[in-house]
């Protein structure tokens, strides 16, 4: 699977995400129920910096150059860390496209 | 090399008794799930709700879809003050409030709780990976009535196993 850059995600309809105690917290709402003693999902720093700009309205692009900006990084750099993520993300449900730019 | 402040972006898969969550950040997740309609299932702390609900059994909290819990239903609520989730009986209903007391206990602690702390009622209870019976058949009115009365708790040893026998006439 390859992300363009062009394209918008948003958390799935699929999962109720939290962030508790500094953390991203995301559970899965398998099976039609929210269920705290399966498993979750969390984000190390990086990745809430990401998962923060994956509202419905950043393109891929966007938080690229976003993220590199704030963190005076190289863009193709953060770019790696981005697409990864949300390739991962979307492979798990837990992201979905919502619009293409 | 890495630019600093910016590491590796990972999701990571944990289990969730790695967090166990309480108070406000319980509350939080519970009413985001059952909001979407769906039961909400997690591990219950205390002992309360001795004899049917003992600490570390998994509860499943359904939403209420806008139904008021009847008597003798065991319900999720925010306490009023704290806003710490609380799973407890309802003993009696107060208009569009709920009398609501735990299993074990002997006064009213939690007072008429008001429909809007109510979170969603219990369906479901496991202990050690198997169902626990939780009285929420017509058992749940003389459970209601014994916790009203202030003899659930002497009884508690004996019921589950009376009102089975009961129930099986």
């Amino acid at each position: 699977m390859t992300i363009q850059l062009d394209v918008v995600y948003a958390p799935s309809d699929d999962v109720v995400a939290r962030e508790i105690e500094g953390e991203i917290i995301i559970i899965p709402l398998v099976a039609g129920i929210g269920d705290m003693e399966d498993e979750l999902y969390t984000l190390n720093e990086s990745g809430k910096a990401i998962w923060k700009r994956l509202d419905g309205r950043a393109t891929v692009a966007g938080i690229v150059a976003d993220l590199a900006e704030e963190y005076d990084a190289p863009p193709a750099e953060i770019e790696v860390d981005v697409r990864g993520l949300v390739e991962e993300l979307v492979k798990r449900r837990i992201l979905v496209e919502v619009s293409r730019v | 090399m890495r630019s600093q402040g910016f590491e590796d972006a990972r999701l990571s898969v944990v289990k969730a008794r790695e967090f166990p969550l309480s108070g406000q950040d319980l509350l939080d997740l519970m009413q985001a799930v059952l909001a979407r309609g769906v039961p909400f299932r997690f591990c219950a702390r205390g002992w309360s709700m001795t004899p049917f609900i003992h600490d570390g059994d998994v509860i499943t909290v359904s939403p209420l879809h806008g139904a008021l819990p009847g008597v003798g239903e065991v319900v999720a609520f925010a306490r009023p003050g704290t806003g710490n989730p609380v799973v407890h009986r309802v003993i009696a209903r107060c208009g569009t409030g709920s009398l609501i007391q735990g299993d074990s206990m002997e006064e009213y602690t939690d007072g008429i709780i008001p429909a809007e702390n109510l979170l969603g009622r219990v369906t479901r209870v496991e202990r050690r990976g198997h169902d626990i019976w939780l009285g929420l058949g017509p058992e749940r009115y003389v459970i209601a009535w014994l916790s009203r009365a202030g003899l659930l708790r002497p009884l508690s040893r004996v019921l589950p196993s009376w009102l089975k026998k009961w129930l099986q006439r």
